[in-house]
């Protein structure tokens, strides 16, 4: 039964109060999910622990190579922001088809990734770029790729009863480095993809030095096309070393069938071309 | 009638309007009365069982309860919640199937129990206090399948196994030998989906009974004088003692409340009396889809005779809908498919056979197009393909065929108008027809199409059901007019355009008219707002009141003015003598006058309307990526014969809401169940409804072939929008990829799987 | 359940109410303070009915904590414009034929609002991206478009002035 709501001015205020409940208080940040969770009965909390007053973590800033992304960021705010456009505009790309503009000045980057679904746009988009969280708790602060920050569908490493995640921090695209994401869905807004991938990929003259494709939903997480990407990797750029890479991603991916969102044969086929498009819009970006 | 209108024709302010963009404006769902108690519905989780045991002594006993309603305790009088038990004309009967509870359920989100209370989250926890024991029984969900002997029976039924209501049978010449005479016959079967209406406010209503029993509902119905008898007679009252009245306005309707709101109308009430306390009932959106009509499912069978030339000399269409558990209005939408699916084009024979099944899914009942939509896709669809066999184009085949004013039909009334060709003519420029084929390279993956379709509706539910409206005006002592009509505006612009012409008639300015609607208390008997109606007929009633109206005012100011009723006319409210110059007096003075010595002008409209085809032509282009199968619709025109634009942005309103309506229907828009007969598309983010992201240009074309029957030429708008828009685009895509669907909706998985098995 | 302070400015008005930490700001809005011009047609965050604008962004009122509110500037239709002062959007909404049942109007306007609160010369795709999140059964879009199109203009107009 809720009982309480904090709103947390500052980090160390937000680890008291989490404390303080002993495991009865949950961190939320725009909340979106977590009030429907909360009437539809599929959560329980004593506290809802509210950060996104906390000011440092409303910030994205460039430090030493590295972007990092505060946990109170909104999809709208990474969107719109010069320093992702530029640097990790796949992100941009990722955040900014998110549900609906409403949704997106709410529901925070960071949240996509805690929420841990399988195809949450701002996730898929993270782990191509190598994305790092930030966890931080009473014993102090950790660091945890991406990649392992998921348990299970819908299930996060993070537990929002005795961590918080504060930020999320990934490289920059530098010089000869390009990005893309592309994603289908069942209308142009409000709408989950059918799929969704993400590349980041960098170029020395023609040749690939390294490539991170990822792909959702086709596994119980964002899912590393790891031998398309072994397949490229130290080899010259050319539609057909893209078409293959395209064939190994898809058999690596194991879509299920959604009624509602696509059969996995369906799911699979498409994969294969979104796979190659991607991969082509990074090439053009990184040239 | 003079043709130089001063407010009819033109685009006024909207009666509406101000308070809507004001957020002044108030629906049901606005409503809040002193003590009033929140209802909330326990429904079925299964698709057909019997209640064994139904325990809610738990759910009493939870304080802030007021009352527990279910079929133990609540009357058991049948009825059905579409307003056709108001429209059936013996010796048709119209079909009672349902309950406000039952023992049985027969649909997942069927009724079971509803409570009462004071917060909403008090009436939410009481619902999962009532123990219910369900023994489930077997279900059937497709109505091919309802049809076969060894399925369940929902229902006792006289015409055939789960078939509610009476079999339709049209006909027309004689069939077997128009097919003889025919150098080709074609034969093809369409599957339809389930569409939903999906209007923005859910079904709702607030129910009060004074303490001498009478009783006040304001609901969201879109005819509260029909549904004021559905309850009446459910709950044993005079029709005079129950007061039916949209609050006032709707948000939207799209044919989901012709009758009552779903169930929230008995609901409300029988908690009402039960708990002698105003009552709330709001469905949520979920709710809102798993248990209130949708458009119906089905198949549809389209068997054409034609020679070498193109001209059609038989045609039959044979359709199957799926009715769902309950009736609505499942007597009658396959009757609307195969008339209007029989008379757009001229043939000599033709044959309709057609019904609707019961199964245990979500009731489907009356949504725009009421038939039509699903019946002319499939035939618009089998007109490009013999367009296609003959090597015609497809604006040729149809021109050889379309319906003229003149020829028989099968439609019981003379086709006394049309502006087809016309709209034929002007979409095709619209679209650049010519461009149609010339669009693709061969190696493009991204290809384009062009595609037509028409259509025709109605403008009126007469003669198939009971129509007719009933209107007053009433000249108030200043000479201003107040217009009292039974007709609801759920966004339509009713009230607007029946103001026009009730000041068009009377001679006044727009803004001398005050409007009463949508109230049983205070207006006559009027059937409401379905069937693209309200102009037309409601229209009439209003016209007919103020010409009533106005002959009173003309004798008693000829009497003044010392001259003859005849010679007299009326100009922004100045009454004048067309033979002398001198002699003329304002209305307000004439009203005052007979006032004063006691008398007031009130005009009677009492119509049985005709009825009117209008007619439409619909272009779309589209681009389809033969990649991944995703069709988008780049461009769609639609030009429509509307009789008479009373208000032409309203008339474009209506126009392109159907569009978006239509083009959802086309590509994305389909209610799906599981094996366990659960709606898995049931709320906005499942239900793939059109965003502004999704709808592309759209052009709406006015043609105005005025009818002699409607009032200043009109005829119906409502519905047209979408009649035409699902076979305009399967016909666009088959121009882009040579690919002809027999179903919809052309979902990106459909079309991909048959762009690989044409590989 | 504990109720909370919650203070926060609504329509430029000081408000300070107490709430329960599971209600929303539409329950709030709505139920408590009767300001019902913001409708509710999903309680999901799923068809833009309750959109209010909060701190100058638009947001979905019915998935929003309460709390979240606190300090914040909020902006319901019913703040925007009276009826002989009309909001231009209000007046484009009226005169373009952007309003049938008017259910999704309020939301409508304060998508578009927060729009045109920083930007007075959005491309139609700026547009059709703000309002993509709500849903209109009624008019297909076009008329809303063209509504919000020629308010930036009378508003740019104005400000030219």
């Amino acid at each position: 039964m809720l009982k309480d709501y904090v709103l947390a001015t500052s980090i160390e205020e937000a680890l008291v109060c989490l404390k303080t409940y002993a495991g009865q208080a949950r961190v939320i940040a725009g909340g979106t999910d977590a009030m429907l969770d909360l009437s539809a009965k599929k959560m329980t909390t004593s506290c809802l622990l509210d950060i996104t007053k906390v000011k440092e973590l409303k910030k994205i800033e460039s430090m030493d190579g590295q972007i990092v992304i505060g946990a109170a960021v909104t999809h709208s705010e990474v969107k719109n922001s010069d320093l992702i456009r530029t640097k990790a505009p796949l992100l941009a790309e990722a955040s900014g088809s998110v549900g609906s503009l409403q949704i997106r000045n709410t529901a925070t980057v960071v949240g996509n990734v805690v929420n841990a679904q399988p195809a949450a746009d701002a996730a898929v988009a993270l782990m191509a770029l190598g994305a790092v969280v930030e966890i931080t708790e009473d014993a102090g602060t950790s660091y945890v790729p991406i990649e392992e920050m998921y348990l299970g569908v819908g299930q996060s490493k993070v537990d929002p009863t005795k961590q918080i995640v504060t930020s999320i921090r990934f490289p920059a695209l530098l010089p000869g480095q390009g990005s893309a994401f592309v994603r289908l869905a069942q209308r142009g807004a409000l709408a989950l993809p059918m799929l969704n991938v993400a590349v980041v990929l960098s170029l020395c003259e023609d040749k690939v030095e390294w490539v991170r494709i990822v792909m959702a939903p086709v596994a119980p997480k964002p899912l590393r096309a790891l031998d398309a990407e072994t397949h490229l990797q130290g080899a010259v750029i050319n539609d057909e070393l893209i078409a293959k890479a395209a064939k190994l991603a898809v058999s690596e991916a194991t879509p299920r069938d959604s009624a509602l969102r696509g059969s996995a044969e369906y799911r699979k086929g498409v994969l294969e071309v979104l796979v190659r498009r991607a991969l082509q819009q990074a090439v053009t970006a990184a040239r | 009638m003079k043709k130089d209108y001063t407010v009819v024709g033109k685009n006024i302010r909207k009666l509406d309007a101000l308070e809507k963009a004001m957020g002044a404006a108030t629906f049901t769902t606005d409503i809040k009365l002193p003590g009033m108690l929140y209802g909330k519905v326990l429904r079925s989780p299964y698709p057909h069982a019997r209640i064994v045991k139904i325990d809610t002594s738990k759910a009493e006993a939870l304080p802030g309860v007021k009352a527990v309603a279910t079929y133990l305790n609540t009357p058991r009088v049948k009825f059905n919640t579409s307003a056709t038990s108001t429209f059936t004309i013996p010796p048709l009967q119209p079909v009672e199937d349902q309950y406000i509870f039952d023992s049985v359920v027969r649909y997942v989100g069927d009724e079971v129990a509803a409570v009462a209370a004071t917060s909403k989250k008090v009436a939410e926890e009481a619902l999962e206090l009532i123990e219910v024991e369900y023994e489930l029984l077997p279900t059937v969900f497709d109505p091919l399948e309802a049809m076969k002997e060894d399925a369940p029976s929902l229902h006792h039924c006289e015409a055939g196994k789960n078939v509610p209501g009476e079999k339709i049978h049209i006909e027309m010449g004689d069939i077997e030998l128009g097919f003889a005479e025919a150098d080709n016959v074609f034969e093809h079967t369409f599957k339809l989906p389930v569409q939903k209406q999906a209007q923005m406010e859910t079904q709702a209503a607030v129910a009060q009974v004074s303490v001498d029993g009478k009783v006040t509902v304001w609901s969201t119905t879109q005819t509260p004088h029909p549904s004021r008898r559905i309850l009446a007679t459910i709950f044993g009252l005079p029709y005079s003692k129950v007061r039916v009245l949209n609050p006032p306005y709707i948000g939207g309707g799209f044919g989901v409340r012709i009758g009552l709101s779903a169930k929230a109308e008995p609901i409300a009430l029988a908690l009402a009396m039960l708990a002698k306390q105003p009552v709330k009932v709001v469905y949520d959106r979920k709710e809102d889809f798993i248990a209130s009509d949708t458009r119906h499912s089905g198949y549809v069978t389209v068997k054409t005779g034609v020679k070498k030339d193109g001209t059609f000399t038989a045609r039959k269409i044979v359709g199957i809908l799926n009715s769902g558990a309950y009736c609505s209005w499942s007597a009658e939408a396959p009757g609307v498919l195969g008339a209007m699916g029989l008379s757009i084009y001229y043939c000599p024979n033709q044959m309709y056979d057609g019904h609707s099944v019961y199964t245990n899914t979500t009731p489907a009942g009356a949504m725009r197009g009421f038939g039509n939509p699903q019946g002319m896709f499939a035939v618009d669809s089998q007109v490009d393909i013999i367009a296609e066999a003959l090597r015609m184009d497809p604006m040729e085949i149809r021109r050889k065929n379309i319906m003229r004013p003149g020829l028989p039909w099968v439609l019981p009334y003379p086709c006394q108008s049309s502006g087809l060709e016309e709209c034929m003519d002007l979409g095709a420029k619209a679209i650049v027809w010519d461009q149609r084929g010339k669009q693709n390279q061969d190696r493009d993956t991204i290809r384009r199409g062009i595609g037509m379709a028409i259509g025709t509706h109605v403008s009126n539910a007469w003669p198939f059901c009971g129509d007719y409206s009933n209107a007053y005006v009433t000249v108030q002592q200043d000479g201003s007019i107040q217009v009292a009509s039974g007709v609801p505006d759920m966004g339509t612009g009713t009230i607007t355009t029946l103001s026009q012409m009730a000041a068009e008639v009377m001679g006044i300015a727009f803004e001398q008219v005050g409007i009463t609607f949508a109230d049983t208390e205070s207006t006559p008997f009027e059937i409401g707002s379905h069937a693209s109606r309200t102009c037309y007929a409601s229209g009439t009633a209003v016209v007919a009141a103020a010409q009533d109206a106005k002959k009173q005012v003309f004798e008693y100011a000829a009497n003044m003015l010392e001259v003859t009723p005849g010679e007299l006319d009326i100009e922004n409210g100045i009454i004048y003598s067309t033979l002398t110059q001198e002699k003329s007096i304002s209305l307000g003075q004439v009203a005052m006058e007979a006032h004063l010595r006691g008398q007031q002008f009130i005009g009677v409209g009492r119509i049985i309307p005709q009825n009117a085809p209008p007619y439409l032509a619909h272009f779309a282009e589209v681009e389809v990526d033969t990649e991944t199968g995703k069709v988008r619709v780049t461009k769609m025109v639609a030009a429509h014969d509307v009789g008479k634009a009373i208000h032409p942005l309203i008339v474009e309103g209506q126009l392109e809401g159907g569009l978006a309506m239509g083009i959802g229907y086309a590509l994305s828009e389909e209610i799906k169940y599981d094996d366990r007969g659960r709606q898995l598309n049931n709320g906005f983010h499942k239900y793939m409804l059109p965003t502004a992201m999704d709808i592309p240009e759209l052009e709406a074309i006015i043609v105005e072939a005025e009818d002699p029957t409607g009032p200043f030429g009109a005829k119906g708008v409502g519905e047209t929008g979408l009649v035409a828009t699902a076979a305009a685009i399967a016909n666009a895509v088959y121009d882009a990829i040579g690919i002809r669907f027999f179903e919809i909706p052309l979902t990106e998985e459909r079309v991909y799987r048959a762009l690989k098995e044409c590989k | 359940m504990q109720k909370k302070i919650l203070k926060f400015k609504l329509n430029g008005e000081l408000m300070e109410l107490l709430v329960s930490p599971s209600d929303t700001l539409v329950d709030v809005v709505r139920d408590q303070l009767g300001l019902t011009g913001t409708k509710k047609g999903c309680g999901k965050g799923e068809c833009g009915a309750c959109t209010v604008i909060m701190n100058g962004q638009s947001v979905n009122s019915c998935i929003v904590p309460a709390m979240q509110a606190m300090d914040a500037e909020v902006e319901t239709i019913e703040g925007i414009g009276t009826s002989d002062k009309m909001h231009p959007l209000q007046e484009t909404f009226i005169d373009y034929g952007a309003i049938q049942c008017g259910f999704c109007t309020p939301g409508m306007i304060m998508s578009a609002k927060a729009l045109l609160d920083g930007n007075l010369s959005p491309s139609r795709l700026q547009i059709k991206e703000t309002i993509a999140g709500n849903i209109c059964r009624c008019t297909g879009y076009v008329k809303i478009e063209q509504a919000v199109l020629a308010a930036a203009d009378k508003l740019k107009a104005t400000k030219d002035k």
